[in-house]
Protein backbone atom coordinates (compact mmCIF):
# COMPACT_ATOMS: atom_id res chain seq x y z
CA UNK A 1 0.00 0.00 0.00
CA UNK A 2 2.91 2.23 0.96
CA UNK A 3 4.21 1.55 -2.49
CA UNK A 4 1.24 1.90 -4.71
CA UNK A 5 0.56 6.04 -2.43
CA UNK A 6 4.57 6.92 -2.96
CA UNK A 7 4.33 6.13 -6.37
CA UNK A 8 0.82 6.56 -7.30
CA UNK A 9 1.67 9.28 -10.67
CA UNK A 10 3.70 7.05 -12.09
CA UNK A 11 1.83 4.17 -11.53
CA UNK A 12 -1.34 5.69 -13.39
CA UNK A 13 0.71 7.20 -16.23
CA UNK A 14 2.06 3.85 -17.09
CA UNK A 15 -1.22 2.06 -16.47
CA UNK A 16 -3.38 4.11 -18.77
CA UNK A 17 -0.33 3.95 -21.52
CA UNK A 18 -0.33 0.18 -21.23
CA UNK A 19 -4.13 -0.17 -21.34
CA UNK A 20 -4.35 2.16 -24.60
CA UNK A 21 -2.25 0.09 -25.83
CA UNK A 22 -3.90 -3.52 -25.32
CA UNK A 23 -7.07 -2.14 -26.78
CA UNK A 24 -5.24 -0.29 -30.12
CA UNK A 25 -3.45 -4.15 -29.72
CA UNK A 26 -7.03 -5.21 -29.65
CA UNK A 27 -8.31 -3.11 -32.26
CA UNK A 28 -5.89 -3.83 -34.94
CA UNK A 29 -6.59 -5.25 -38.35
CA UNK A 30 -5.22 -8.86 -38.78
CA UNK A 31 -3.43 -9.08 -42.11
CA UNK A 32 -6.12 -11.59 -43.67
CA UNK A 33 -8.41 -8.18 -43.35
CA UNK A 34 -5.46 -5.96 -45.33
CA UNK A 35 -5.17 -8.44 -47.85
CA UNK A 36 -9.07 -8.43 -48.28
CA UNK A 37 -8.53 -4.77 -49.17
CA UNK A 38 -6.07 -5.29 -51.86
CA UNK A 39 -7.17 -4.85 -55.84
CA UNK A 40 -9.10 -7.73 -57.02
CA UNK A 41 -6.10 -8.18 -59.92
CA UNK A 42 -3.59 -8.06 -57.04
CA UNK A 43 -5.61 -10.80 -55.19
CA UNK A 44 -6.10 -12.69 -58.65
CA UNK A 45 -2.34 -12.96 -58.40
CA UNK A 46 -1.55 -13.46 -55.05
CA UNK A 47 -3.85 -17.16 -55.35
CA UNK A 48 -2.03 -17.85 -58.65
CA UNK A 49 1.08 -17.68 -56.90
CA UNK A 50 -0.12 -20.25 -54.65
CA UNK A 51 0.65 -22.70 -56.87
CA UNK A 52 3.22 -20.96 -58.81
CA UNK A 53 6.75 -22.33 -57.61
CA UNK A 54 8.65 -18.65 -58.93
CA UNK A 55 6.25 -15.65 -56.90
CA UNK A 56 5.10 -12.37 -58.61
CA UNK A 57 4.04 -11.11 -55.76
CA UNK A 58 6.77 -9.15 -52.95
CA UNK A 59 4.68 -9.32 -49.73
CA UNK A 60 5.64 -7.59 -46.55
CA UNK A 61 3.42 -7.15 -43.47
CA UNK A 62 4.92 -5.50 -40.61
CA UNK A 63 3.52 -5.08 -37.48
CA UNK A 64 4.07 -2.89 -34.39
CA UNK A 65 1.53 -3.98 -31.89
CA UNK A 66 -0.89 -0.69 -32.67
CA UNK A 67 -0.21 -0.30 -36.06
CA UNK A 68 0.57 -2.65 -39.16
CA UNK A 69 2.03 -2.02 -42.25
CA UNK A 70 1.11 -4.38 -45.86
CA UNK A 71 3.01 -4.02 -48.68
CA UNK A 72 2.35 -5.77 -52.22
CA UNK A 73 4.58 -5.20 -55.15
CA UNK A 74 5.33 -7.21 -58.36
CA UNK A 75 8.14 -6.81 -60.47
CA UNK A 76 8.96 -7.20 -63.87
CA UNK A 77 7.18 -5.59 -67.48
CA UNK A 78 4.22 -4.34 -65.33
CA UNK A 79 4.99 -3.06 -62.26
CA UNK A 80 2.68 -2.76 -59.50
CA UNK A 81 2.61 -1.96 -55.63
CA UNK A 82 0.00 -1.39 -53.02
CA UNK A 83 0.56 -0.66 -49.79
CA UNK A 84 -2.36 -0.25 -46.62
CA UNK A 85 -1.71 0.64 -43.31
CA UNK A 86 -4.11 -0.96 -40.32
CA UNK A 87 -5.17 0.94 -37.28
CA UNK A 88 -8.31 0.82 -34.58
CA UNK A 89 -10.01 -1.64 -37.32
CA UNK A 90 -9.62 0.36 -40.12
CA UNK A 91 -7.72 -0.16 -43.10
CA UNK A 92 -6.04 2.58 -45.06
CA UNK A 93 -4.60 2.68 -48.45
CA UNK A 94 -0.77 4.27 -47.99
CA UNK A 95 -0.01 4.77 -51.88
CA UNK A 96 0.13 8.19 -51.97
CA UNK A 97 -0.84 11.33 -49.49
CA UNK A 98 -0.28 11.39 -45.53
CA UNK A 99 -1.16 7.52 -45.22
CA UNK A 100 2.05 7.05 -47.53
CA UNK A 101 4.28 9.05 -44.69
CA UNK A 102 2.71 6.92 -41.98
CA UNK A 103 2.98 3.74 -43.61
CA UNK A 104 6.63 4.14 -44.42
CA UNK A 105 7.20 5.60 -40.92
CA UNK A 106 5.51 1.77 -40.06
CA UNK A 107 8.28 0.65 -42.33
CA UNK A 108 11.43 1.90 -41.10
CA UNK A 109 10.66 1.81 -37.63
CA UNK A 110 10.26 -1.51 -37.78
CA UNK A 111 13.25 -2.41 -39.42
CA UNK A 112 15.04 -0.01 -37.73
CA UNK A 113 14.42 -1.41 -34.50
CA UNK A 114 15.46 -5.15 -36.00
CA UNK A 115 12.03 -6.74 -35.93
CA UNK A 116 11.73 -10.02 -36.79
CA UNK A 117 15.66 -10.57 -36.67
CA UNK A 118 17.68 -11.43 -34.19
CA UNK A 119 20.38 -9.64 -32.06
CA UNK A 120 22.45 -8.99 -34.85
CA UNK A 121 19.79 -6.12 -36.56
CA UNK A 122 18.48 -2.61 -35.45
CA UNK A 123 18.22 -1.14 -31.68
CA UNK A 124 18.68 -4.84 -30.63
CA UNK A 125 22.41 -4.93 -31.60
CA UNK A 126 22.82 -0.81 -30.81
CA UNK A 127 21.28 -1.85 -27.00
CA UNK A 128 23.43 -5.07 -27.16
CA UNK A 129 26.70 -3.40 -27.83
CA UNK A 130 26.35 -0.99 -25.38
CA UNK A 131 25.26 -2.67 -22.56
CA UNK A 132 28.12 -4.74 -22.66
CA UNK A 133 30.44 -1.97 -23.15
CA UNK A 134 29.26 -0.23 -20.77
CA UNK A 135 29.77 -3.40 -18.54
CA UNK A 136 33.24 -4.79 -19.74
CA UNK A 137 34.55 -0.95 -19.49
CA UNK A 138 33.69 -0.60 -15.94
CA UNK A 139 35.27 -3.88 -15.28
CA UNK A 140 38.48 -2.59 -17.21
CA UNK A 141 38.20 0.85 -15.40
CA UNK A 142 37.76 -0.17 -12.32
CA UNK A 143 41.50 -1.97 -12.82
CA UNK A 144 42.74 0.96 -14.70
CA UNK A 145 41.32 3.43 -11.84
CA UNK A 146 42.57 1.18 -9.08
CA UNK A 147 46.01 0.81 -11.23
CA UNK A 148 45.96 4.65 -11.66
CA UNK A 149 46.23 5.45 -7.81
CA UNK A 150 47.86 2.72 -6.80
CA UNK A 151 51.43 3.71 -4.90
CA UNK A 152 53.16 1.35 -7.52
CA UNK A 153 55.08 4.01 -10.43
CA UNK A 154 54.77 1.59 -12.94
CA UNK A 155 51.22 0.86 -12.82
CA UNK A 156 49.93 4.18 -12.20
CA UNK A 157 52.33 5.13 -15.12
CA UNK A 158 51.07 2.12 -17.13
CA UNK A 159 47.05 3.26 -16.42
CA UNK A 160 47.94 6.88 -16.96
CA UNK A 161 49.83 5.98 -20.52
CA UNK A 162 46.73 3.88 -21.10
CA UNK A 163 43.92 6.58 -20.69
CA UNK A 164 46.03 9.19 -22.71
CA UNK A 165 46.26 6.98 -25.43
CA UNK A 166 42.31 5.85 -25.67
CA UNK A 167 40.81 9.34 -24.88
CA UNK A 168 43.62 11.37 -27.19
CA UNK A 169 42.60 9.14 -30.80
CA UNK A 170 39.22 9.13 -32.38
CA UNK A 171 37.29 5.84 -31.59
CA UNK A 172 36.38 5.14 -35.40
CA UNK A 173 40.21 4.51 -35.99
CA UNK A 174 40.73 2.50 -32.23
CA UNK A 175 37.87 0.76 -34.57
CA UNK A 176 39.73 0.45 -37.61
CA UNK A 177 42.31 -0.88 -36.22
CA UNK A 178 40.97 -3.47 -33.78
CA UNK A 179 38.66 -4.57 -37.00
CA UNK A 180 41.50 -4.27 -40.04
CA UNK A 181 45.10 -3.87 -38.27
CA UNK A 182 44.96 -6.33 -35.79
CA UNK A 183 44.04 -9.02 -37.60
CA UNK A 184 45.99 -7.73 -40.57
CA UNK A 185 49.29 -7.91 -38.56
CA UNK A 186 48.26 -11.55 -36.91
CA UNK A 187 46.86 -12.86 -39.74
CA UNK A 188 43.66 -14.25 -38.70
CA UNK A 189 40.02 -12.41 -39.93
CA UNK A 190 37.30 -11.82 -37.01
CA UNK A 191 35.20 -13.95 -39.26
CA UNK A 192 37.07 -17.23 -38.54
CA UNK A 193 36.58 -17.16 -34.38
CA UNK A 194 32.82 -18.28 -35.95
CA UNK A 195 32.10 -21.56 -37.54
CA UNK A 196 32.39 -21.55 -40.93
CA UNK A 197 29.03 -22.82 -41.15
CA UNK A 198 27.37 -19.48 -39.53
CA UNK A 199 26.27 -17.63 -42.36
CA UNK A 200 26.32 -14.68 -40.34
CA UNK A 201 29.82 -15.79 -38.96
CA UNK A 202 31.13 -12.23 -40.73
CA UNK A 203 28.99 -10.02 -38.80
CA UNK A 204 29.80 -11.59 -35.73
CA UNK A 205 32.96 -11.33 -35.76
CA UNK A 206 32.54 -7.28 -36.94
CA UNK A 207 30.17 -7.52 -33.59
CA UNK A 208 33.51 -8.52 -31.17
CA UNK A 209 35.51 -6.26 -33.18
CA UNK A 210 33.38 -3.44 -32.31
CA UNK A 211 32.81 -4.72 -28.45
CA UNK A 212 36.45 -4.93 -27.73
CA UNK A 213 37.15 -1.87 -29.33
CA UNK A 214 34.62 -0.08 -27.67
CA UNK A 215 35.23 -1.81 -24.45
CA UNK A 216 39.00 -0.70 -24.75
CA UNK A 217 37.79 2.70 -25.15
CA UNK A 218 34.85 3.14 -23.06
CA UNK A 219 37.95 1.51 -19.86
CA UNK A 220 39.69 4.66 -20.29
CA UNK A 221 36.43 6.84 -19.73
CA UNK A 222 35.09 4.41 -17.01
CA UNK A 223 38.86 4.65 -15.44
CA UNK A 224 38.38 8.43 -14.42
CA UNK A 225 34.46 8.02 -13.52
CA UNK A 226 36.23 5.21 -11.07
CA UNK A 227 39.23 7.03 -9.92
CA UNK A 228 37.32 10.56 -9.41
CA UNK A 229 34.52 8.19 -7.15
CA UNK A 230 37.00 6.60 -4.98
CA UNK A 231 38.68 9.73 -4.73
CA UNK A 232 35.82 11.68 -3.72
CA UNK A 233 35.32 9.22 -0.56
CA UNK A 234 37.07 10.53 3.01
CA UNK A 235 40.05 9.89 3.99
CA UNK A 236 38.46 8.73 7.14
CA UNK A 237 36.71 5.89 5.82
CA UNK A 238 40.47 4.45 4.91
CA UNK A 239 41.81 4.92 8.31
CA UNK A 240 38.63 3.81 10.57
CA UNK A 241 39.36 0.31 8.22
CA UNK A 242 43.11 0.37 8.64
CA UNK A 243 42.53 1.50 12.36
CA UNK A 244 40.50 -1.71 12.36
CA UNK A 245 42.80 -3.91 10.80
CA UNK A 246 41.57 -4.14 7.35
CA UNK A 247 44.05 -4.80 4.50
CA UNK A 248 44.11 -2.56 1.44
CA UNK A 249 42.00 -4.98 -1.06
CA UNK A 250 39.48 -5.20 1.86
CA UNK A 251 38.93 -1.93 2.54
CA UNK A 252 38.63 -1.05 -1.27
CA UNK A 253 36.22 -4.35 -1.95
CA UNK A 254 34.12 -3.56 1.43
CA UNK A 255 34.46 -0.16 2.16
CA UNK A 256 35.71 2.19 -0.29
CA UNK A 257 33.87 0.76 -3.58
CA UNK A 258 30.52 -0.14 -2.58
CA UNK A 259 30.48 3.62 -1.72
CA UNK A 260 31.63 4.91 -4.71
CA UNK A 261 29.28 2.93 -6.84
CA UNK A 262 26.34 5.43 -6.17
CA UNK A 263 28.32 7.95 -6.86
CA UNK A 264 29.52 6.74 -9.99
CA UNK A 265 26.04 6.29 -11.15
CA UNK A 266 25.47 9.45 -12.70
CA UNK A 267 28.55 9.88 -14.90
CA UNK A 268 28.39 5.97 -16.12
CA UNK A 269 24.55 7.12 -16.94
CA UNK A 270 26.16 9.85 -19.26
CA UNK A 271 28.52 7.67 -20.74
CA UNK A 272 26.27 4.54 -21.49
CA UNK A 273 24.44 7.74 -22.95
CA UNK A 274 27.50 8.72 -24.83
CA UNK A 275 28.36 4.82 -26.13
CA UNK A 276 24.71 4.11 -28.06
CA UNK A 277 25.42 7.06 -29.39
CA UNK A 278 28.86 5.79 -29.89
CA UNK A 279 27.83 2.86 -31.21
CA UNK A 280 26.42 4.69 -34.24
CA UNK A 281 29.87 4.29 -35.53
CA UNK A 282 30.04 0.40 -36.22
CA UNK A 283 28.17 1.51 -39.96
CA UNK A 284 32.21 1.91 -40.94
CA UNK A 285 32.46 -1.95 -40.37
CA UNK A 286 28.54 -2.69 -41.69
CA UNK A 287 27.38 -3.94 -38.91
CA UNK A 288 23.58 -3.73 -39.21
CA UNK A 289 22.91 -1.10 -36.12
CA UNK A 290 19.87 1.63 -36.25
CA UNK A 291 22.42 4.07 -38.12
CA UNK A 292 23.39 1.91 -40.82
CA UNK A 293 19.73 0.65 -41.82
CA UNK A 294 18.40 4.26 -42.05
CA UNK A 295 21.52 4.84 -44.39
CA UNK A 296 20.79 2.06 -46.21
CA UNK A 297 17.44 2.77 -46.51
CA UNK A 298 17.66 6.73 -47.49
CA UNK A 299 20.40 5.46 -50.40
CA UNK A 300 18.06 2.36 -51.44
CA UNK A 301 14.65 4.49 -51.25
CA UNK A 302 15.68 8.15 -51.41
CA UNK A 303 13.86 8.72 -48.40
CA UNK A 304 15.33 11.74 -46.54
CA UNK A 305 12.00 11.36 -44.00
CA UNK A 306 14.05 8.28 -42.05
CA UNK A 307 16.39 9.95 -40.32
CA UNK A 308 13.27 11.14 -38.29
CA UNK A 309 12.03 8.03 -36.36
CA UNK A 310 16.12 7.09 -36.46
CA UNK A 311 15.73 10.37 -33.88
CA UNK A 312 12.78 9.24 -32.24
CA UNK A 313 14.21 5.61 -31.68
CA UNK A 314 17.62 6.90 -30.17
CA UNK A 315 15.51 9.72 -27.89
CA UNK A 316 13.52 6.53 -26.68
CA UNK A 317 16.27 4.12 -25.69
CA UNK A 318 18.45 7.43 -24.25
CA UNK A 319 14.99 7.97 -22.06
CA UNK A 320 14.51 4.58 -20.74
CA UNK A 321 18.05 3.82 -20.08
CA UNK A 322 17.99 7.47 -18.38
CA UNK A 323 14.98 6.33 -16.06
CA UNK A 324 16.75 3.05 -15.15
CA UNK A 325 20.03 4.44 -14.24
CA UNK A 326 17.98 6.75 -12.01
CA UNK A 327 16.10 4.28 -10.00
CA UNK A 328 19.04 2.34 -9.42
CA UNK A 329 20.34 5.86 -7.92
CA UNK A 330 17.96 5.81 -5.70
CA UNK A 331 18.00 2.41 -4.79
CA UNK A 332 21.73 2.71 -3.61
CA UNK A 333 21.23 5.99 -1.80
CA UNK A 334 18.59 4.46 0.74
CA UNK A 335 21.71 4.95 3.24
CA UNK A 336 22.07 8.71 2.89
CA UNK B 1 50.69 -13.53 24.10
CA UNK B 2 53.27 -13.41 27.02
CA UNK B 3 51.52 -11.32 30.03
CA UNK B 4 54.94 -10.85 31.50
CA UNK B 5 55.53 -7.11 30.41
CA UNK B 6 55.81 -3.82 31.99
CA UNK B 7 54.59 -1.15 30.00
CA UNK B 8 51.61 -2.21 27.32
CA UNK B 9 52.80 0.90 25.23
CA UNK B 10 55.58 2.93 25.33
CA UNK B 11 57.45 5.80 22.91
CA UNK B 12 61.16 6.98 23.17
CA UNK B 13 62.18 10.00 21.72
CA UNK B 14 58.89 9.90 19.22
CA UNK B 15 59.30 12.81 16.12
CA UNK B 16 56.95 13.65 13.49
CA UNK B 17 57.50 16.57 11.18
CA UNK B 18 55.70 17.23 8.37
CA UNK B 19 57.92 19.03 6.06
CA UNK B 20 59.90 21.82 8.17
CA UNK B 21 56.73 21.96 10.67
CA UNK B 22 58.20 19.69 13.61
CA UNK B 23 54.67 18.96 14.82
CA UNK B 24 56.20 15.87 17.70
CA UNK B 25 59.19 16.29 19.48
CA UNK B 26 60.96 14.35 21.50
CA UNK B 27 57.93 12.60 22.87
CA UNK B 28 58.71 10.17 25.65
CA UNK B 29 55.51 8.08 27.21
CA UNK B 30 55.04 4.79 29.01
CA UNK B 31 51.46 3.21 29.64
CA UNK B 32 51.22 0.86 31.84
CA UNK B 33 48.11 -1.68 31.66
CA UNK B 34 44.80 -0.41 33.04
CA UNK B 35 46.02 3.13 32.84
CA UNK B 36 44.00 6.15 31.71
CA UNK B 37 45.13 9.02 30.31
CA UNK B 38 43.89 11.70 29.23
CA UNK B 39 46.25 14.49 27.13
CA UNK B 40 44.96 18.04 27.29
CA UNK B 41 46.34 21.00 25.56
CA UNK B 42 45.45 23.61 23.13
CA UNK B 43 45.05 22.33 19.07
CA UNK B 44 47.93 22.31 16.78
CA UNK B 45 49.52 21.09 20.30
CA UNK B 46 50.53 17.77 18.57
CA UNK B 47 47.71 15.81 20.46
CA UNK B 48 46.09 14.21 17.68
CA UNK B 49 49.27 13.41 15.53
CA UNK B 50 50.82 11.65 18.26
CA UNK B 51 48.06 9.59 19.09
CA UNK B 52 47.46 8.81 15.16
CA UNK B 53 51.70 7.88 14.89
CA UNK B 54 51.08 5.11 17.65
CA UNK B 55 48.52 2.82 15.57
CA UNK B 56 50.52 3.80 12.46
CA UNK B 57 47.99 6.32 10.69
CA UNK B 58 50.78 8.56 10.53
CA UNK B 59 54.56 7.73 9.83
CA UNK B 60 56.74 8.76 12.69
CA UNK B 61 59.78 10.35 11.74
CA UNK B 62 62.58 9.24 14.45
CA UNK B 63 61.84 7.44 17.64
CA UNK B 64 61.06 3.94 19.08
CA UNK B 65 57.67 2.82 19.45
CA UNK B 66 57.32 -0.29 21.88
CA UNK B 67 54.56 -2.09 22.51
CA UNK B 68 54.21 -4.89 25.25
CA UNK B 69 57.76 -4.15 25.92
CA UNK B 70 58.97 -5.26 22.20
CA UNK B 71 60.42 -3.42 19.72
CA UNK B 72 57.51 -2.24 17.49
CA UNK B 73 58.83 -0.28 15.09
CA UNK B 74 62.18 2.35 14.71
CA UNK B 75 62.92 5.22 13.07
CA UNK B 76 65.85 7.90 11.97
CA UNK B 77 65.74 10.80 9.79
CA UNK B 78 62.37 9.15 8.00
CA UNK B 79 63.60 6.08 7.76
CA UNK B 80 62.90 2.66 9.25
CA UNK B 81 65.78 1.13 11.46
CA UNK B 82 64.46 -1.57 12.72
CA UNK B 83 60.45 -2.68 13.10
CA UNK B 84 58.70 -6.03 13.92
CA UNK B 85 57.58 -8.42 10.53
CA UNK B 86 55.02 -7.35 9.22
CA UNK B 87 52.46 -9.98 10.47
CA UNK B 88 53.42 -9.43 13.58
CA UNK B 89 53.14 -5.88 13.43
CA UNK B 90 49.51 -6.31 11.86
CA UNK B 91 48.57 -8.45 15.01
CA UNK B 92 49.77 -5.69 17.71
CA UNK B 93 48.14 -3.49 15.75
CA UNK B 94 44.63 -4.92 16.41
CA UNK B 95 44.95 -4.52 20.02
CA UNK B 96 44.77 -0.90 19.40
CA UNK B 97 41.05 0.54 19.02
CA UNK B 98 40.74 4.11 17.75
CA UNK B 99 37.64 6.41 18.28
CA UNK B 100 37.79 9.31 15.61
CA UNK B 101 36.69 12.69 16.06
CA UNK B 102 34.16 12.46 12.88
CA UNK B 103 32.98 8.64 14.03
CA UNK B 104 34.14 7.53 10.19
CA UNK B 105 31.52 5.11 10.77
CA UNK B 106 30.63 3.05 7.20
CA UNK B 107 27.70 4.70 5.76
CA UNK B 108 27.16 2.16 3.68
CA UNK B 109 26.15 -0.20 6.41
CA UNK B 110 24.09 -0.95 9.57
CA UNK B 111 25.26 -0.05 12.87
CA UNK B 112 24.96 -3.90 13.28
CA UNK B 113 27.11 -4.42 10.03
CA UNK B 114 29.29 -1.54 10.65
CA UNK B 115 30.42 -3.97 14.48
CA UNK B 116 30.34 -7.08 12.83
CA UNK B 117 32.63 -6.35 9.74
CA UNK B 118 36.30 -5.74 11.12
CA UNK B 119 35.75 -9.17 13.59
CA UNK B 120 34.22 -11.09 10.66
CA UNK B 121 36.56 -9.79 7.94
CA UNK B 122 39.78 -9.21 9.47
CA UNK B 123 39.44 -11.44 12.45
CA UNK B 124 37.40 -14.17 10.28
CA UNK B 125 34.88 -14.72 13.17
CA UNK B 126 31.64 -16.94 11.87
CA UNK B 127 29.31 -14.49 11.16
CA UNK B 128 26.60 -15.53 13.80
CA UNK B 129 29.00 -15.48 16.55
CA UNK B 130 30.38 -11.82 15.28
CA UNK B 131 26.77 -10.77 15.42
CA UNK B 132 26.02 -12.21 19.13
CA UNK B 133 29.21 -10.15 20.22
CA UNK B 134 27.59 -6.91 18.50
CA UNK B 135 24.39 -7.04 19.48
CA UNK B 136 26.12 -7.31 23.07
CA UNK B 137 28.43 -4.50 22.69
CA UNK B 138 25.48 -1.77 21.24
CA UNK B 139 23.47 -2.94 24.74
CA UNK B 140 26.49 -1.84 26.35
CA UNK B 141 26.83 1.79 25.01
CA UNK B 142 22.84 1.69 25.15
CA UNK B 143 21.83 1.24 21.14
CA UNK B 144 20.86 -2.38 21.18
CA UNK B 145 17.86 -0.38 19.67
CA UNK B 146 19.28 0.91 16.51
CA UNK B 147 20.83 -2.22 15.61
CA UNK B 148 19.93 -2.22 11.66
CA UNK B 149 19.53 1.76 11.51
CA UNK B 150 22.22 2.89 8.96
CA UNK B 151 24.33 5.33 10.78
CA UNK B 152 22.58 8.55 9.23
CA UNK B 153 19.55 8.03 10.68
CA UNK B 154 21.24 8.39 14.12
CA UNK B 155 22.31 11.53 16.17
CA UNK B 156 26.50 12.44 16.24
CA UNK B 157 26.35 11.01 20.15
CA UNK B 158 24.89 8.14 19.02
CA UNK B 159 27.38 7.51 15.98
CA UNK B 160 30.62 8.04 18.23
CA UNK B 161 28.52 5.65 20.63
CA UNK B 162 28.42 3.01 18.13
CA UNK B 163 31.90 3.70 16.79
CA UNK B 164 33.23 2.87 20.14
CA UNK B 165 31.65 -0.57 19.50
CA UNK B 166 32.69 -1.17 16.51
CA UNK B 167 36.34 -0.53 17.66
CA UNK B 168 35.47 -2.87 21.41
CA UNK B 169 34.88 -5.63 18.96
CA UNK B 170 37.59 -6.38 17.86
CA UNK B 171 38.97 -6.90 21.92
CA UNK B 172 41.50 -4.47 22.02
CA UNK B 173 43.67 -4.14 24.70
CA UNK B 174 43.94 -0.07 24.21
CA UNK B 175 41.52 2.07 23.27
CA UNK B 176 42.91 5.46 21.75
CA UNK B 177 40.25 8.67 21.55
CA UNK B 178 40.99 10.84 19.26
CA UNK B 179 39.11 13.86 20.27
CA UNK B 180 35.79 11.76 20.52
CA UNK B 181 33.01 14.45 21.85
CA UNK B 182 34.41 17.80 19.84
CA UNK B 183 32.35 17.27 16.90
CA UNK B 184 29.34 16.84 19.22
CA UNK B 185 26.17 18.94 20.09
CA UNK B 186 27.06 19.67 23.60
CA UNK B 187 23.77 17.94 24.84
CA UNK B 188 25.02 14.72 23.55
CA UNK B 189 28.66 14.94 24.90
CA UNK B 190 26.98 13.35 28.29
CA UNK B 191 26.29 9.66 26.33
CA UNK B 192 29.77 9.12 24.99
CA UNK B 193 31.57 9.97 28.10
CA UNK B 194 29.19 8.42 30.61
CA UNK B 195 30.20 5.19 28.13
CA UNK B 196 33.62 5.96 28.13
CA UNK B 197 33.66 6.31 32.03
CA UNK B 198 32.06 2.62 31.83
CA UNK B 199 35.14 1.48 29.80
CA UNK B 200 37.34 2.90 32.00
CA UNK B 201 36.00 1.64 35.18
CA UNK B 202 35.90 -1.94 33.43
CA UNK B 203 39.99 -1.53 33.96
CA UNK B 204 40.67 -0.37 29.90
CA UNK B 205 43.79 0.79 29.11
CA UNK B 206 42.89 4.33 27.62
CA UNK B 207 44.60 7.12 25.66
CA UNK B 208 42.23 10.21 25.52
CA UNK B 209 42.76 13.00 23.41
CA UNK B 210 40.33 15.87 24.77
CA UNK B 211 38.74 19.39 25.71
CA UNK B 212 36.19 17.49 28.28
CA UNK B 213 38.61 18.61 31.57
CA UNK B 214 35.63 17.57 33.46
CA UNK B 215 36.23 14.07 32.43
CA UNK B 216 39.75 14.20 32.71
CA UNK B 217 39.43 14.96 36.32
CA UNK B 218 37.02 12.25 37.01
CA UNK B 219 38.44 9.69 35.43
CA UNK B 220 41.95 9.92 34.20
CA UNK B 221 45.19 8.45 36.03
CA UNK B 222 47.12 10.55 34.77
CA UNK B 223 46.70 14.19 32.75
CA UNK B 224 49.58 14.99 30.38
CA UNK B 225 49.62 18.49 28.98
CA UNK B 226 50.84 18.78 25.14
CA UNK B 227 52.24 22.18 23.82
CA UNK B 228 54.17 23.01 20.81
CA UNK B 229 54.75 19.07 19.89
CA UNK B 230 56.21 18.35 23.54
CA UNK B 231 54.99 17.30 26.83
CA UNK B 232 55.38 20.26 28.78
CA UNK B 233 53.57 18.82 32.11
CA UNK B 234 52.73 15.52 33.28
CA UNK B 235 50.75 14.70 36.53
CA UNK B 236 47.76 13.40 38.29
CA UNK B 237 44.49 15.56 38.03
CA UNK B 238 45.12 17.06 41.29
CA UNK B 239 48.34 18.07 40.08
CA UNK B 240 47.58 19.75 36.75
CA UNK B 241 44.63 21.17 37.79
CA UNK B 242 44.99 22.65 41.01
CA UNK B 243 48.75 23.54 41.01
CA UNK B 244 49.79 23.44 37.52
CA UNK B 245 53.87 24.10 37.54
CA UNK B 246 54.25 25.47 33.97
CA UNK B 247 53.08 29.13 32.63
CA UNK B 248 51.88 27.32 29.44
CA UNK B 249 49.85 25.22 31.58
CA UNK B 250 48.25 27.62 34.27
CA UNK B 251 47.41 29.94 31.29
CA UNK B 252 45.76 27.41 29.38
CA UNK B 253 43.82 25.86 31.90
CA UNK B 254 42.63 29.49 32.92
CA UNK B 255 41.79 30.33 29.51
CA UNK B 256 39.54 27.10 29.23
CA UNK B 257 38.28 27.59 33.03
CA UNK B 258 36.92 31.02 32.08
CA UNK B 259 34.86 29.81 28.93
Amino acid sequence: MKFLKKYKKPIIVIAVIVAVIIVLGALLPTKQELLSCASPEMQKMIEEDATRSRKRVTETYESLIVINYLSLSTSGAQEVSEHYVGFVRNVYPADEGPMKVVGQMVNYTYRMLGCGENWMHGAKLTVLLTTLTVLFGLLLGTVLALGKISKNKVLSKISSGYIFFFRGTPLLIQLFVVYFTVPGIFGFAWRDIFPASDAEAVYKGAFTAALIAFALNSGAYCAEIVRSAIQSIDKGQFEAAKALGMTYGQTMGRIVIPQSIRRMIPNVSNEFIMILKDASLVFAISLMDITTISKNIMTSEGSYLVFIPALVIYLVITAFFGFIFNKLEKRFSIYE
Amino acid sequence: MSENYEYILKTEHVSKRFGTLEVLKDINLSVKKGEVICIIGPSGAGKSTFLRSLNQLEKITSGKIFIRDELFLHREHDHTVDKLPHEKQQELLLEMGMVFQRFNLFPHMTVLQNVCEAPVVVKKQKKSEAEAQARELLEKVGLSDKADEYPSRLSGGQQQRVAIARALAMNPEIMLFDEPTSALDPELVGDVLNVMKELAESGMTMLVVTHEMGFAKEVADRVLFMADGIIAEEGTPDQIFTNPQVDRTKSFLNAILET
